[in-house]
């Protein structure tokens, strides 16, 4: 038979088989130290998806960096963290930080009291060590090529280094660190509290409300730093003894985190795995010699199956982490039923070549379709918009097919070889009870009562298939899609338990920015300047200077009928040429006035009276001016020195005040203020937050307007104005230049450019920094919602583009797009499935009958899901197309054998007992091997290995059943459709 | 005869060149660059230009008054963008040890008049790559000096900060020219002894026989950003008078700089 030649040969010359399974391991293997790893979530998107490429745009417009989150919690003393010991280990702590450099032996070190020090930072156990030799992890990797820091130093967020703006001694406003110093007293340390209370900015980001924690934000280069800066961080803090906590996280931390030890899951549980089905295997045909074999294909396809990923330089991914695990149990199954099928009819044949050629003419068919579908189903996940899910899919289906072929040939091979004829004596069969010696186990027992159950209950287990159908479809329905990569790691892993206290002490540490833009930046043009100019104009001169009014109104209009024929003016030009004018318009109405006023101002207040004021001013102005100065001077002429020529200027200010000069460059700054210079986009922003701050799970969000705000409160605070008056300041400077002279004050801070973190340097956008206090998927999208909803309610005066951006929005966008994606693919590959199953039995109705148990089994798994209230995230979601390749095979060779059967036996009651015996057997084994196999996942500290080992397990045992009493009890209600052509006797083994 | 004269005196003056001290050097240097006349003022553009290329211009004009001692008075009127149009900072800056600079500003938006802590003098002036000491001068008592090197041309003097504990760098060197005794390029290096910011006069000119530099560019090599002052209208030994510089002429500035 042609199918039988791959067997043929393998059975002639074993050697080359083996020789090429050897070569085929080398060869890949030896792809092995070019790997490199990738755990970064972020990845999960394609580098030109939109929203990803809108992400790293906005943290490069606004200078943001992946922050590893250090907080320091002190619940004991009765400062909280504000005593006078904590705050200089933070102190020092964010010096060391910021003097990391790499020392002349190439090894991290930082200034210590004065002194070099490097910290060890290997870690103290063998076993760790070992590991990071293995996986080419070196916690010294702390500088990039040429020697610069991982660590940004100058965007580094402690108390040590951040602005702080206060009132200081006799009246003066003082901008400098927040701790300047570290403190000395606990007076000091307690002042150091209140300023960072006081600071909307600091308070529930950089100090805990409740006054027990402060936590630093070490903004790094790269995010593959975060795992080393982390352990810096930690051997740091190592000697800090006493009542200071050090609780280290951050996005990148945990996804770091998550990559290392995600390699240690694989250096174990993969091999973990491996051993309990060697033993499993052992336990069931009792030969070793016999199951080297599966256990060899596993890992030559393993093998060649993660060579061909490093091979093609494809980095390691969470997801590629997890081939070994999903491939295992596939390669394996398909050993197991040549062995079995092996081990059970050997006894008839007593002649190995015989046997193999018999048993793979048997199998082949059905195996080459089980492999197919596997094949199929994770093939479709190369339709999924996520590239490391397609990565995967495609490279389990080539260790499938692979596994397949290795079965097909090296299985044959290796039996030829090295199983000795003598092991093989006194296996026996379990229905030649008389020829052998063994008993019937357990199993065989149990299975023979199964198909008596199947066959005579058929109805009961169709109407209880009903039922539980129906209750999964109710648990689907209560499936929620959510993800949280923190949650990848299990309740009391440091990460969580460090993610638990911080966003229990601060408004949250995971990050999501919401940008603000107007739709359309469009200065106005000179006729619509012209225009507001000429409105402004008309209320601040027509009633006090009627007549210059009327000029300037005149000279507007000129201005506007010139530039109106101009299309494309210089929108500055209008203003230029009107200045001159304005100037001489000034010096007609204020001229004399601002003489005087100037001559005053000069004047030496040493020794001054009004005689001296006075003999200054002769000839300076004109006379009816200096008439009506004297005039109002009456009263003041007792004053001397200062006083008086303070009062003589006041004077002429009244007078002085309205410049049409002034006016000009106000006009001009109004109409050309950016967006985020007007007050009332400001006071927007001011409502979004205010509506942000209600909205659950948003610890905090954080503006540009919060700085203004707080900067405007301290600029104006007068020690002798009253509580009301000044808090009246901590509000909106009124106009756009009040607002532009409040911010360039921020602008020249002590940490130059930290206001650009939250407003763009040109004023058009701004940048909402939100804390949220959960990193689910749900919580964000539910924030996204909301926000979204209250724009539409709420309309900006000036219609505004809205952006997310930061790593908890982006798992948002990866989760909904692998869901769809997911849902797609496994959609698909159902129908290919089933119109490869209607080929396979050349029948429409084996065809759908094939498909009953992993759809039974599917709908159970979900329904499971959402009944216990596991969040749908992605392991899960990958899950489906295991799913989808394992339990149909069960059903491939339980259709294909009852078929076979029924027409050796007439009938298909006469062939249930037999079904139950041989076929079920192999099924069982194989349910077995794989669900008890991958109970070593259960104890991971990651929990999608734990998911993993769970669900594999229930899949097998569902997909067992329903494959054993569901198709069985649906073969017996519908046995008249199904066997109704069965006349024709003749087996296929004797062909 | 007049030969050997001519190379006797030429040989004397080389002397006393070569003879020059350290401190005599930072002496010439911060006279040449901080107290050219009596008093001056300059029109300045300023151009703070980040990392991707993009740049913010503010105009001011500067007026300067030499006073006694070595102290120095500086007035800082900003005329462009508009919105800044009027706002003033006034800077009294003291060199005798313990005395402590005094600054002021006015927000005429705000209507505001502010007197400022004098704290750190290496905070950005106006949002710039500029620290106040840039503008205002470094005094020469906070470092230790010391004549690296010696060039045709050029002194290098690196100065150590006598308390390190209260400015960013470790060090600095700064580039002297022999002839005009204009500093020309400063170094700033940080705690790790890493390079990272540099301040250069690329333009000189002289004004009233005072060397001037016209062009001034500072880089912070962290953040990728610069900024670039620009001179002109300087003119030297105006007749300031000292009431000038009072915080009454902060809301009705003086005719020297509004002209």
């Amino acid at each position: 038979m042609k199918r039988l030649k791959m067997t043929t040969f393998s059975v002639r010359f074993p050697w080359i088989i083996i020789l090429a399974a050897v070569v085929i391991t080398v060869l890949f293997g030896s792809q092995f130290p070019k790997v490199s790893f990738d755990n970064d979530p972020e990845n999960m998107l394609a580098d030109d998806e939109q929203v990803r490429v809108f992400h790293t745009r906005v943290k490069a417009q606004y200078n943001l960096y992946d922050f590893v989150i250090v907080g320091i919690v002190n619940e004991a003393h009765e400062d909280g963290i504000f005593n006078v010991e904590t705050l200089g280990r933070i102190d020092a702590l964010t010096k060391e930080l910021i003097s990391l450099r790499q020392n002349a032996a190439g090894l991290p070190e930082v200034v210590r009291d004065g002194q070099p020090f490097a910290p060890g930072l290997e870690s103290s156990s063998a076993w760790n060590r070992a590991l990071s030799n293995v996986f080419g992890n070196d916690v010294n990797w702390l500088f990039d090529n040429k020697g610069n820091s991982a660590i940004i130093a100058q965007e580094i967020i402690s108390p040590s280094v951040v602005d702080n703006i206060k009132q200081a001694d006799h009246g003066q406003l003082a901008i400098e660190y927040l701790m300047e110093d570290a403190p000395t007293t606990r007076e000091e340390a307690l002042t150091i509290r209140n300023d960072a209370m006081n600071n909307p900015l600091y308070k529930g980001t950089l100090v805990a409300e409740d006054g027990k924690a402060i936590a630093l934000y070490i903004p790094i280069t790269e995010k593959t730093y975060s795992y080393n800066v982390a352990n810096l961080v930690e051997k740091l803090t190592e000697d800090w003894s006493g009542d200071d906590q050090v609780y280290i996280t951050g996005q990148p931390v945990a996804q770091d985190t998550f990559g290392v030890e995600m390699l240690v899951q694989m250096a174990t549980s993969a091999p973990l795995a491996g051993l309990a089905i060697f033993l499993l295997l052992l336990f069931f045909f009792r030969r070793v010699s016999l199951i080297i074999a599966p256990m060899l294909v596993a890992i030559v396809s393993v093998v060649a199956t993660m060579g061909l990923l490093i091979g093609l330089g494809f980095d390691v991914h969470i997801m590629s982490s997890m081939i070994a695990i999903f491939l295992m149990p596939i390669a394996v199954a398909d050993s197991v039923h040549i062995l079995s099928e092996f081990f059970d009819t050997y006894h008839r044949f007593q002649d190995k070549a015989k046997t193999i050629k018999h048993v793979v003419g048997r199998l082949f068919k059905p195996m080459l379709y089980t492999s197919l579908t596997t094949i199929a189903g994770f093939a479709s996940l190369a339709t999924t918009p996520i590239p490391p899910v397609r990565v995967f899919g495609l490279h389990v289906a080539f260790g499938v097919a692979l596994a397949w072929l290795l079965t097909m040939t090296f299985v044959p091979a290796y039996i030829m070889l090295f199983v000795r004829k003598k092991s093989l004596e006194g296996v026996c069969q379990v229905q030649d009870q008389e020829i052998c010696e063994t008993k019937p186990s357990r199993l065989d027992h149990m299975l023979t009562w199964l198909g008596g159950f199947s066959y005579a209950r058929w109805k009961l287990i169709l109407a209880f298939t009903m039922v539980v159908v129906a209750i999964s479809a109710v648990g689907i329905s209560k499936i929620k899609v959510n993800d949280n990569p923190i949650k990848w790691f299990t309740q009391h892993h440091r990460i969580r338990v460090a993610d638990r206290v911080l966003n229990d002490h601060f408004a949250g540490t995971y990050t999501a920015y919401l940008t603000l833009k107007p739709e359309l930046i469009r200065p106005p043009t000179c006729a619509e300047r012209i225009h507001m100019m000429r409105n402004a104009a008309i209320e601040r001169f027509s009633g006090t200077l009627p007549e210059a009014s009327q000029i300037f109104l005149q000279l507007l209009d000129e201005a506007n009928t010139q530039f109106q024929a101009l299309e494309n003016a210089d929108i500055d030009r209008c203003f230029v040429d009107l200045v001159e004018e304005a100037k001489g318009l000034d010096e007609m109405v204020n001229g004399p006035w601002n003489a005087l006023g100037d001559e005053i101002n000069y004047l030496d207040p040493e020794g001054l009276t009004y005689a001296k004021l006075a003999a200054a001013m002769a000839g300076i102005g004109d006379e009816a001016t200096r008439g009506a100065f004297a005039e109002h001077m009456q009263e003041f002429q007792s004053l001397e020195g200062a006083a008086l020529q303070n009062q003589a200027l006041d004077i002429i200010d009244e007078y002085a005040a309205l410049s049409f000069t002034d006016f000009l460059f106000e006009a001009r700054a109004d109409a050309g203020a950016p967006a985020f210079k007007k007050p009332e986009m400001l006071a927007y922003v001011e409502r979004l937050q205010a509506f942000l701050a209600g909205v659950p799970n948003i610890g905090k969000t954080s503006s540009a307007l919060d700085a203004l705000k707080k900067a405007n409160y301290e600029l104006n605070f007068a020690a002798e104005g009253s509580p009301e008056r000044n808090d009246a300041f901590y509000s909106i400077p009124p106009t756009p230049s009040a607002v532009a002279q409040v911010f360039t004050q921020l602008e020249g801070m002590k940490k130059k450019d930290s206001l650009f973190h939250l407003i763009t340097k040109d004023y058009n956008e701004v940048n909402l920094w939100i804390q949220l206090k959960s990193g689910d998927n749900t919580d964000m999208q539910a924030v996204v919602d909301q926000v979204e909803g209250w724009m539409a309610e709420n309309p900006a005066p000036t219609e505004l583009d809205v952006g997310w951006a930061g790593l908890t929005y982006l798992n948002v966008v990866w989760q909904d797009k692998m869901v769809a994606g997911m849902m797609n693919s496994l959609l698909s590959s159902f129908v290919v499935v089933l119109i490869m199953m209607m080929v396979l039995f050349r029948s429409p109705l084996y065809g759908l009958l094939a498909m009953i148990p992993l759809s039974v089994t599917i709908t159970f798994i979900y329904g499971l899901i959402g009944w216990v209230g596991k969040d749908y995230d992605m392991p899960v979601a990958i899950l489906s197309s295991l799913t989808l390749g394992l339990s149909v095979d069960f059903a491939i060779h339980f259709l294909e054998r009852a078929r076979e059967l029924t027409k050796k036996f007439g009938g298909w009651k006469e062939a249930v007992p037999h079904m139950f015996q041989e076929p079920a057997m192999a099924i069982s084994r194989n349910a077995i091997i794989i669900s008890i196999g991958f109970t070593p996942l259960l104890f991971a500290p990651l929990m999608p290995y734990k998911t993993v080992g769970f669900f594999l397990a229930t899949i097998m045992a569902v997909s067992w059943l329903g494959t054993l009493f569901i198709l069985a009890a649906l073969i017996t209600g519908l046995q008249k459709y199904l066997f109704k052509h069965e006349g024709t006797k003749g087996t296929k083994e004797e062909a | 005869m007049k030969k050997l004269i001519a190379a006797m005196l030429a040989a004397s003056a080389f002397g006393a060149f070569a003879e020059l001290s350290v401190d005599e050097i930072v002496n010439k240097a911060n006279e040449a660059a901080y107290y050219a006349g009596s008093d001056g003022r300059a029109e300045v553009e300023m151009s703070i230009i980040d990392k991707s290329g993009s740049a913010r211009t503010r105009k001011f004009a500067l007026l300067r008054m030499n006073t006694a001692g070595g102290s120095q008075k500086f007035y800082v009127y900003f005329k462009e963008p508009a919105d800044l149009y009027k706002q003033v900072f006034l800077v009294w800056k003291e060199v005798d040890e313990g005395k402590e600079d005094s600054r002021w500003m006015w927000l005429p938006a705000l209507n505001l008049k502010r007197s400022i802590a004098p704290g750190d003098k290496r905070t950005s002036f106006v949002g710039s790559d500029f620290v106040y000491e840039d503008v205002s001068g470094r005094s020469l008592k906070e470092d230790a000096h010391e004549l690296i090197e010696t060039t045709d041309t050029q002194y290098v003097v690196k100065n150590t900060p006598k308390m390190p504990g209260d400015v960013e760098f470790s060090a600095y060197t700064v580039r002297i020219d022999k002839d005009t005794f204009l500093p020309r390029k400063a170094e700033y290096y940080d705690k790790n002894g890493k390079l990272y910011r540099t301040v250069e006069a690329t333009q000189i000119e002289t004004f009233q026989g005072f060397p001037t530099v016209t062009e001034s560019v500072v880089k912070d090599l962290n953040t990728g950003g610069s900024t670039v002052n620009t001179f002109t209208n300087v003119k030297y030994d105006i007749g300031l008078k000292e009431n000038i510089f009072t915080e009454r002429f902060l809301r009705r500035p003086p005719r020297e700089v509004t002209r």
